[in-house]
């Protein structure tokens, strides 16, 4: 069974569609969800969790109704919401018991539950202090806690690592790390910072304004980008590098004099690198694939998306344009065999 | 930055239904007054006039005091001189003084309960738990009226216990049970009225100034406005705008007692004006409570 499964998931805020036909098909496992600020991650969460009914389309999270059966859903599932969502006055541990309550637990159960997972992110000492004294960093562990009390299959969290100074991040990164590893929970994090995605997720999914461009697991993702190689030589610079580019490769270089990654034709044969660095009187010290990291596959598939949307949009309104003129021209004729 | 990770266990129980996550709510709501120490000075002065209302009740009926005395002493807290055995008006008078005493309380509670889940982004937490809007209004709605009953109907029913201990003992809780009743009908209303009120204006203004200030001018400035129109009209209908004076209705309703047709009548436009507001007041928070600010 699909940890997410949906299809043609809509939503918008008045005019701004923040949702457009969203079809995802999710296995359990770690999925980042990524994409720039306003891209739809948060309410695609929001839908998934039915804190927000979808406009059009639906779905099944752990094979449940995310339209219908929320209340059900919602007892499988953990959310760390990305404000800060605290309740003045109360303590620590009274905060998560308060969750765990929220969740339908026995109160007994969430008190005692409550303790274990506040000792369980680490704030174990912290528990009988006020929510007000509480850190930044202190406060997103308290709210991993909450969403974890009652134990649920699946964790959605909505930027863990939101505020927190460098140090704090890795803290909750590995914190994040350890927990799935430890339980083998489902974890969707959404976020806008990249490495913590690449440092956790197995599946990602990219988010473009509202729209779904790429998703699968980095190595598929990246499969589609073998054909790129980073060189290093030694020696003139020119005559390699115009010998590159005469040969159809696309030649980037870097701020390094004598480094350079390539994009190679279909048919490239790797030894070619050699011939031409010797027709062009250097050595090639060094190549090796260019393995892209998730920043620049993010770059990569928001450009090419954005170019095609543009592309998109020059066609369209050359298509208008030409119709336009058509009919004006068909107006003028006629107006002149009228006359 | 060391981490403290203890093992993760798991836990397998059976969640209850979310409905009883509304005593939840209605448990830390109360937590969250009873801490703030302000609150326990306006707590203080309520329980300081039941005190007096305690003592009075005790020294009718267990000192021997001069006649004369005795009158003024009835006269004070309300009851009846002719009969003293703890009439309705007596009950009904000290539940208008503590709801004084209330209303100043809910004026400044209304923020630290409602209105902070909407400034400190905390409705996310509730809703994004298996409690959805319907739980979590009744949850409020209850902690309100919780406040309200620690300060009205529970102190009301005290001194009806009282009386009854200190005077014929059961026979006159049996003879009087409808006065009973009576207190829970109108420490009802009361919670109803003043809850659906609170929250609703506390969901909308968030912080502690706005909702003092709206709470006051629908308390007093309506109170004022519409003596002014009665003594300009020479029409008591007019009094009708003043919802103090609603709610003071309703409890004669609730008790009973009437001096003419009239003020019955009075009553009840009293009761359909306050149902009106209340039913106003409940869609616009139903509307108001979402689990996610819409922002275009």
């Amino acid at each position: 069974m699909p940890l997410v499964d949906i299809q043609n998931l809509s939503r918008s805020y008045g005019r701004v569609q923040a949702l457009r036909n969203v079809t995802l098909s999710l296995e359990p496992g770690t999925i980042g969800l990524v994409g720039n600020n306003g891209a739809g991650k948060s309410t695609l969460l929001k839908v998934l969790l039915g804190l927000l009914a979808p406009d059009g389309g639906g779905g099944t999270i752990l094979g449940c109704d995310i339209r219908h059966a929320t209340s059900t859903l919602r007892g499988r599932v953990g959310y760390m919401p990305e404000a800060a969502a605290i309740v003045p006055v109360l303590k620590g541990v009274e905060f998560v018991t308060l969750a765990g309550d929220l969740y339908g637990m026995p109160h007994r159960d969430a008190r005692r539950r409550a303790h274990e997972v506040l000792n369980y992110v680490g704030l174990g000492e912290l528990r009988y202090r006020r929510l007000e004294e509480y850190s930044t960093g202190n406060v997103q562990r308290l709210k991993l806690a909450a969403a974890l009390v009652h134990d649920p299959q699946l964790l959605l969290l909505d930027e863990p690592t939101n505020g927190l100074d460098p140090e704090g991040r890795l803290a909750m990164l590995q914190l994040i790390d350890d927990l799935i590893s430890e339980t083998g929970k489902s974890v969707i994090l959404c976020t806008h910072l990249l490495p913590d995605v690449e440092r956790l997720c197995q599946q990602i999914v990219v988010l473009h304004k509202g729209t779904v461009i790429r998703s699968g697991t980095m190595e598929s993702l990246r499969a589609a980008v073998s054909n790129r190689y980073e060189l290093t030589w030694q020696g003139a610079s020119e005559g390699f590098l115009g010998g590159l580019r005469a040969a159809g490769v696309d030649v980037s270089v870097n701020s390094h004099p004598n480094k350079a990654v390539v994009v190679v034709p279909s048919d490239w044969s790797t030894t070619r690198f050699f011939a031409l660095a010797r027709a062009g009187d250097c050595v090639l010290t060094e190549l090796k694939p260019d393995v892209e990291d998730l920043e620049r596959l993010f770059f990569r598939v928001t450009e090419q998306e954005s170019s095609r949307e543009s592309a998109q949009h020059d066609g369209a309104s050359r298509d208008s344009g030409e119709v336009a003129a058509g009919e004006t021209a068909a107006a003028i004729e006629e107006a002149s065999s009228g006359n | 930055m060391g981490i403290d990770i203890a093992h993760y266990h798991g836990w397998h129980g059976r969640l209850h239904s979310p409905w009883w996550a509304c005593l939840a709510i209605v448990r830390v709501a109360l937590l969250q007054v009873f801490r703030r120490k302000l609150y326990w000075v306006v707590i203080g002065l309520g329980l300081l006039q039941f005190l007096f209302f305690w003592s009075v009740i005790y020294f009718l009926t267990q000192v021997d005091v001069p006649n004369n005395m005795r009158r003024d002493m009835h006269r004070m807290i309300g009851f009846s001189p002719d009969t003293p055995d703890g009439e309705e008006n007596g009950y009904i008078k000290f539940m208008q003084q503590q709801s004084v005493v209330v209303m100043i309380l809910l004026a400044f509670s209304g923020s630290l309960i409602v209105g902070s889940d909407f400034r400190l982004n905390s409705l996310p937490f509730y809703l994004s738990r298996r409690v959805d809007r319907r739980h979590y209004i009744v949850g409020k709605l209850l902690a309100v009226s919780a406040v309200v009953s620690i300060l009205t109907t529970i102190p009301a029913l005290l001194l009806f216990f009282e009386f009854g201990m200190f005077t014929s003992s059961i026979d006159y809780w049996v003879e009087h049970w409808d006065i009973a009743v009576s207190v829970l009908a109108y420490g009802l209303a009361l919670c109803v009225v003043l809850s659906i009120l609170l929250v609703t204006v506390s969901a909308y203004l968030q912080r502690v100034a706005p909702i003092a200030i709206t709470w006051a001018s629908m308390f007093v400035m309506l109170r004022g406005l519409s003596s002014f129109l009665q003594a300009y009209n020479q029409d008591d209908r007019w009094h009708l705008l003043d919802l103090w004076f609603d709610i003071r209705q309703l409890g004669k309703l609730c008790f009973g007692r009437f001096q003419s047709e009239r003020e019955f009548h009075l009553a009840l436009w009293a009761l359909l004006i306050l149902s009106t507001v209340c039913c106003v007041a409940l869609v616009a928070l139903v509307y108001r409570v979402r689990a996610v600010e819409i922002v275009e």
